[in-house]
């Protein structure tokens, strides 16, 4: 009886803190997806936190130094646009008005990204009279 | 008038599909009503599936090898410039042939089982089970993904397959391996059900079915590997492991598997954990079900994700149904299969391994949970979230610590209750490994924590090993007067189960070293260089050369010829390149990886590469001990195959150590 109060107990034990680390790790690698205006309309959730923010690159705001491998763009949803910062090369099939995903965090009002993806969908085209679907351009950088 | 292939495709899909159900209606009905001439008939159906699904297969490599694209599955997937080994493997490069793969190698192992598995009561249902699973299989092939399809007007080419799938050769190993494995595992899955049904839950499931889940679970851990050592090659990031969930999903079925092959031995030796056992292959299958629902469904994106359709819901209505049915019979079948026994302490042989149990269904319990918590958040708050490799990291690590803790010193706990004094010594001997090692470690300069306990466990591993075996031979040497290397040959040859798991758990111990530090130490970068000059990396002088262009029938490939130097002398000449396969826009970067005992240098091209190119970007990626890793999953291999080796090995273990010395003198 006193063996199986023990082992009750330690379980109990065991299951306890593995709930804990398990809770606060997940707090720490949560990694939202967001757009620029989502990112916009409620900035202080996101404060400091790592995020994957999409969207599409802005014409002609594509930089790249090519000797400090610092890449630079806009990224936008047609509603709000952010700067973004990039070390390395820019990947294959990167061009404006293409589909990335950057994750990174923000610092003072730029996005600084260590991974960049680009997305190259059939189901989403920007379309020409400058209004964009938030949620069908989302949908589509999955 | 020519019959076309898609027609005798589709024939053999719909007719497999009727005999497994026939199989399995008659087998089900032989096996109540006792009915030997049905189950004969059952038996039959099994190998007669295996026929015709081979027909199946036959027929579709015939197809792809022809250039048939009045088939719907080689119109969509197959080109006609690819090689002859692309066209082979892309049967199971896309949706439709890969359940074509897994059906027919499922109709395989029905037919191998009931070919040469013995007599038994438990047969006949497990036939049932496994002609069960065949039936949906061949149902999702014949009526949601049919890849016979016959087109009126075929197309004169098609696009190919997947260009990440066609750019390596071992595209044609490790979905067969995967397969192999979960098909594997569904032997003992069917011989528990069977089991349950037939309410007979002592040790004839397990022991009858060892074999066959020794063979799924090597095949699981090798395809496991292999698919590191896949992505290490082709990905271009120099990592292998990114807890991508189509990663996790053949992860946990392995862990169950895992905990499974360890905890039936405490069954077979004290009779207890019956129930244990039981839920644990139940989960091992449903989880590989799971798994395929999760990457087929296209609920998960990952290379592996063939695109969403009705595929995804029947594997999911199946999932439900087979975790409602095993465990609704597990339920009604409690007062069977409940323990009698009880531990007597928790310091012992069966203490340990359950013990390690608990740890293998945590590891499985927080893959699940970071696999699915990005759906479950969706679902409830609607937000989009990922969760990274931080939270696997994080939560598994000290996780795989404690099972290097007890795969120590577990094997030496005897059963029932372990000895304070020996314990004491032996522990008192492996902690000197464990102090020594990491020393080691230290002076070598190691200060990372993980890497740092990685090599002390491992060298408190090492030690356990040597005890194991020195308390085996030892005395053997006394009685035999013979010396140590004859002992241990004909010891190894006697004990093949137990040598066997020796040359995995040390396996386990490479594999450990070679991730905590591939991971824990490196280095990863990105560099400009003008072709002709150089630039210092780790130690190592980069120099590309120049450019090449390599074009085939099936791509183009252009990268740069790299030379890699140490301390002046040249050590390598590297071509990371980037492939363009016809029919496709998408430039599939390819990296080239210098390997080393102690550290790899890889090389991958971030930069297109035109003929005006006048430099290129280059992502250096130094990982040490990584090979390992691979070193380590043959050996892991091989000590499976051994413990599966010699078929006489119950009679051999019977000889005692005397009547060994006798027969010696």
């Amino acid at each position: 009886m006193r063996k199986k109060v023990i082992y009750a107990v330690l379980g109990v034990a065991v299951l306890a803190a593995a709930g804990l680390m398990i809770g606060r790790a997940l707090q720490t690698s949560l990694v939202y997806f967001v757009m620029p205006s989502e990112y916009a309309r409620d900035a202080a959730s996101f404060d400091g936190r790592r995020i994957r923010l999409a969207g599409l690159v802005e014409p002609g705001s594509v930089a790249f130094d090519d000797a400090g491998l610092e890449l630079s763009f806009n990224v936008t949803d047609a509603i709000q646009t952010y700067p973004v910062r990039y070390s390395g090369a820019p990947p294959d099939m990167f061009q404006e008005n293409g589909g990335v995903v950057i994750e990174g965090r923000f610092h003072d009002g730029v996005f600084v990204g260590d991974n960049l993806l680009v997305k190259h969908s059939n189901d989403y085209h920007p379309p020409e009279d400058g209004h964009v679907d938030v949620e069908a351009l989302k949908e589509s950088l999955r | 008038m020519q019959l076309e292939l898609g027609v005798v495709g589709g024939a053999a899909a719909f007719l497999a599909l009727a005999v497994a159900l026939y199989g399995a209606v008659v087998g089900s009905v032989g096996a109540v009503r006792r009915d030997a001439r049905l189950l004969t008939s059952a038996r039959l159906a099994a190998v007669a599936g295996f026929v015709v699904a081979t027909v199946a297969v036959v027929v579709m490599e015939a197809a792809l090898l022809t250039d048939d694209f009045s088939v719907s599955y080689v119109a969509q997937h197959s080109r006609i410039a690819s090689p002859v080994w692309v066209k082979v493997v892309t049967m199971w490069a896309a949706l439709e042939g890969s359940i074509l793969l897994w059906a027919w190698l499922l109709s395989g192992y029905t037919a191998l089982v009931a070919a040469i598995a013995p007599l038994s009561p438990l047969r006949p249902w497990a036939l049932v089970v496994m002609q069960g699973v065949q039936t949906f299989f061949f149902f999702v092939l014949a009526f949601l993904a049919n890849p016979f399809t016959v087109l009126p007007n075929p197309p004169l080419d098609g696009p190919g397959p997947n260009e990440l799938l066609q750019n390596h050769w071992m595209m044609a190993v490790h979905p067969v391996l995967m397969y192999l494995g979960f098909v594997g595992l569904t032997v003992p899955f069917a011989y528990a059900l069977a089991a349950l049904i037939t309410r007979r839950p002592g040790t004839e499931w397990m022991t009858s079915t060892r074999r066959w889940t020794l063979t799924g679970w090597g095949f699981l851990s090798a395809a496991i590997v292999a698919g590191g050592w896949w992505s290490y090659e082709v990905l271009g990031w120099g990592g292998y492991w990114a807890w991508d969930p189509v990663e996790n999903v053949s992860l946990m079925p392995w862990l169950t598997a895992t905990a499974f092959i360890h905890s039936v031995q405490v069954q077979e030796r004290r009779h207890m954990l019956k129930p244990w056992n039981v839920m644990l292959i139940l989960l091992t299958f449903a989880l590989a079900i799971l798994g395929t629902f999760l990457t087929r469904s296209g609920v998960v994106s990952s290379v592996h994700a063939f695109g969403s359709g009705p595929v995804g819901p029947a594997f999911l209505a199946f999932f439900v149904l087979v975790v409602l049915f095993s465990f609704g019979l597990l339920a009604t079948r409690w007062e069977d299969v409940k323990d009698r026994a009880e531990l007597d302490s928790l310091v012992s042989r069966e203490g340990s391994l359950l013990g390690v149990n608990v740890l293998f269904l945590a590891l499985t319990f927080a893959v699940l949970l970071g696999t699915l918590f990005p759906l479950i958040v969706e679902a409830i708050s609607g937000d989009r979230v990922t969760v990274g490799p931080p939270f696997f990291d994080q939560v598994t690590l000290p996780l795989w610590l404690l099972v290097l803790l007890l795969m120590g010193i577990g094997p030496l706990l005897p059963w029932r209750k372990a000895e304070e004094q020996s314990l004491r010594r032996n522990l008192a001997w492996m902690l000197g490994g464990l102090v020594v090692a990491g020393g080691l470690a230290w002076l070598l300069g190691v200060r990372k924590v993980y890497p740092m306990l990685t090599v002390g466990l491992a060298g408190y591993n090492v030690v356990s090993l040597g005890l194991l075996l020195s308390g085996a031979l030892v005395p053997r040497m006394r009685l035999a007067q013979r010396p140590a290397l004859q002992v241990l040959r004909s010891y190894a040859h006697e004990n093949r189960r137990r040598v066997g798991s020796m040359i995995v758990h040390f396996a386990v111990v490479v594999i450990a070293v070679g991730v905590a530090f591939s991971s824990g130490y490196r280095v990863d970068e990105q560099v400009r260089v003008d072709l002709g000059d150089s630039v210092a990396f780790e130690g190592y002088t980069l120099t590309p050369t120049e450019l090449f262009v390599d074009p085939t029938a099936a791509r183009v490939s252009a990268g740069a010829i790299v030379e890699v130097r140490r301390d002046d002398r040249l050590v390598a000449t590297l071509r990371p390149r980037i492939n363009v396969f016809g029919g496709s826009s998408r430039a599939i970067p390819t990296p080239d990886v210098l390997y080393t005992p102690w550290h790899d240098v890889y090389l991958n091209v971030n930069s297109a590469i035109t003929p005006d190119t006048t430099f290129v970007i280059l992502r250096v990626v130094k990982s040490p001990l990584v090979t390992w890793i691979w070193v380590g999953g043959l050996i892991l291999v091989l000590g499976t195959a051994y413990a599966l080796g010699g078929a006489t090995r119950r009679v051999a273990a019977r000889v005692s150590v005397p009547a060994a010395a006798r027969e010696a003198s």
